[in-house]
């Protein structure tokens, strides 16, 4: 079925060269092109592997081309996809091991493949750090999201604040969708219990996000 | 089998600014290749650099030194068109010597 | 006479791979990499390139004084500047390394497997596609990038490239425009190029690959870039001279059309 919509766009476009009109592919077989290239971007490399670059419904959603808008139809179809997805660690208790957190926030590794095979790691790493600043005295910390210093000291660490930092680490896309921020608890990169350390990490005030 | 050095000498004034790269893997002995080997030393030992024949530098290298070295130095007296030559020995015994043309100042 | 500048140029390594952040007063990355550009390791790669390419080789025992990398059968000057194109024989868009490997395999003889498997160099093993990569890339310095998008394909590669750089996907949800499209960004410290913005779409094209890269000792290519973003998006290991990797090319040079030639690079 792909490759026959390729042959047709390949057609299109050649017809179009041939009448002299604009000889850009129109999007849908712009989209039938792109997806041809990641079905052959890969090869050798197992099913388990390949899987990982077919997209999900929402990713698709969320892979606008520069200045394209989400409409509201789309956001809220992504937001309640998004709600779906939630799980909580067992005994419900949202907010972990702070120490165990500050562990995570550093490490960045995780899932990546070399020469076809997942690259072992004994955990997992929370990637945080990697795009936002959270201890004041890292200076080793990216700025693609916000910095995030002092974040329990200035909202506290009630009920509310807990579960909504939970639920953002779990799917950013809840409460942004299309958001940046990678679904860390969806995409089961990160366990419950592990985006729970972070959350204590975040919102602890002996954490060294909260220091003074 | 060596690479050939790239060797580059302009004048200031009457000073060669002489700058030299060399192809080198500048083993320390501490690394390992692929299969978990130890990578024997293998690093450059002398370097000689003479201007017009007469010795300007003759250093010893040790395994501090980076891979692909980078050697800069600044000869005096120099004129346009006098000959820098450069030769490194390595610790294997192999060894290669290249040369360049003093640049007059651009 | 135990100290020499050969200890510099290890320190001016260390500078460019700790790089501080924003300060007052003289910017240390940036007088490294100013020693770096201007004794460039990368050079060594540009004369070994040079050799390899007029060197008869392979089982045929031929040069690549043959290949047509888009100019006409072994000219090298300014092809860089113009690729990704579309070749009629083998009616594809071609990057410059996609376009080496048909001419070792035509010409030369070489297959397809071997060349692949030597795609990036090792501390124990050098590639000669590196190498040839950085002395053609030197053939167009001083000139504008002029990629076309003349041929129907070409212009399918461009917008199959920004439909692929918008795509999002893997178990981490990123895309090329996740870092790649946004004012002033960084990677934990390192700086990210945006590529909506012009003037660095044409730095990065021009001037950014193939580099000498001092923190993995060899030059790099603009097929190892993408295979390494490729990495860090946790997908699988991107297939050399893709289809995918040629279209993601196309799109970058083609939008980097009047930036200046100037390499190999340099970088961290």
């Amino acid at each position: 079925m792909k490759r026959f919509q390729l042959k047709l766009a390949v057609a299109a476009a050649a017809l179009a060269a041939v009448l002299g009109c604009a000889s850009f592919p129109s999007a849908d077989e712009t989209r039938a092109l792109g997806e041809q290239m990641v079905a052959d971007a890969y090869p050798g490399m197992p099913a388990a592997l390949t899987a990982r670059a077919v997209q999900d419904a929402d990713q698709k959603i969320c892979s606008k081309l520069g200045g394209e808008k989400l409409t509201s139809i789309e956001a809220g179809r992504i937001v309640d996809a998004a709600r779906a997805t939630m799980k909580y660690p067992p005994g419900g208790k949202l907010a972990g091991d702070w120490k165990a957190g500050e562990r995570l926030v550093s490490d960045g590794a995780g899932l990546r493949v070399r020469e076809g095979r997942v690259e072992p790691v004994k955990q997992n790493g929370a990637l945080c750090i990697n795009c936002h600043a959270l201890d004041p005295r890292e200076v080793n910390s990216g700025n693609l999201g916000p910095a995030l210093v002092g974040y329990g000291a200035q909202r506290g660490n009630s009920d509310a604040v807990v579960k909504y930092t939970y639920e953002k680490i779990y799917n950013a896309w809840a409460y942004y969708p299309c958001s940046n921020m990678p679904r860390l608890g969806a995409h089961g990169f990160l366990t419950p219990e592990q985006i729970a350390d972070v959350v204590a990490y975040l919102v602890a005030p002996q954490s060294p996000v909260n220091r003074k | 089998m060596a690479e050939p050095m790239r060797i580059r000498a302009t004048l200031q004034g009457d000073v060669a600014d002489v700058r030299i790269l060399m192809r080198h893997p500048m083993e320390t002995g501490q690394r390992k290749d692929a299969k978990g080997d130890i990578v024997p030393t293998h690093f450059i030992q002398n370097v000689l650099v003479t201007h017009n024949g007469r010795t300007v530098l003759d250093a010893q290298w040790s395994q501090a030194v980076s891979r692909d070295p980078f050697l800069g130095l600044r000869v005096k007296g120099a004129k346009a068109g006098d000959r820098i030559a450069v030769t490194w020995t390595d610790n294997k015994g192999d060894k290669r010597t290249d040369e360049a043309t003093v640049a007059a100042a651009s | 006479m135990f100290m020499t500048r050969g200890r510099l140029a290890a320190l001016a390594l260390a500078v460019v791979a700790a790089p501080s952040p924003a300060q007052n007063g003289p910017d240390g990355l940036a007088v490294g990499r100013q020693m770096l550009a201007e004794d460039n390791p990368g050079e060594l790669w540009v004369e070994r390139g040079q050799r390899l390419f007029f060197e008869k080789r392979g089982p045929k025992h031929a040069s690549l004084e043959r290949c047509d990398l888009g100019l006409g059968a072994g000219r090298v000057e300014g092809v860089f500047a113009q690729l990704p194109r579309y070749f009629a024989d083998t009616d594809k868009v071609q990057d410059l390394e996609s376009r080496l490997m048909t001419c070792m395999v035509t010409l030369q003889g070489f297959t397809t497997d071997e060349i692949v498997r030597k795609r990036f160099g090792t501390l124990d093993n050098d590639s000669d596609m590196e190498a040839l990569v950085s002395f053609i890339g030197s053939k167009s310095n001083g000139m504008k990038m002029n990629v076309p998008l003349r041929h129907p394909k070409e212009a399918q590669a461009y917008k199959a490239g920004e439909y692929l750089f918008h795509r999002r996907s893997g178990p981490l949800d990123f895309s090329c425009a996740t870092c790649h499209a946004d004012e002033g960004k960084r990677i934990r410290l390192q700086d990210l190029p945006n590529m909506t913005d012009p003037a660095q779409v044409q730095a990065v094209v021009a001037t950014g690959w193939p580099a000498y890269r001092g923190t993995q000792a060899t030059v790099r290519t603009m097929q190892h870039r993408l295979y390494d973003c490729n990495w860090q998006m946790r997908l699988p290991d991107l297939g050399y001279a893709s289809a995918m990797s040629i279209a993601l090319t196309s799109y970058l040079n083609h939008r980097g059309n009047g930036g200046v030639v100037q390499l190999p690079g340099v970088r961290r």
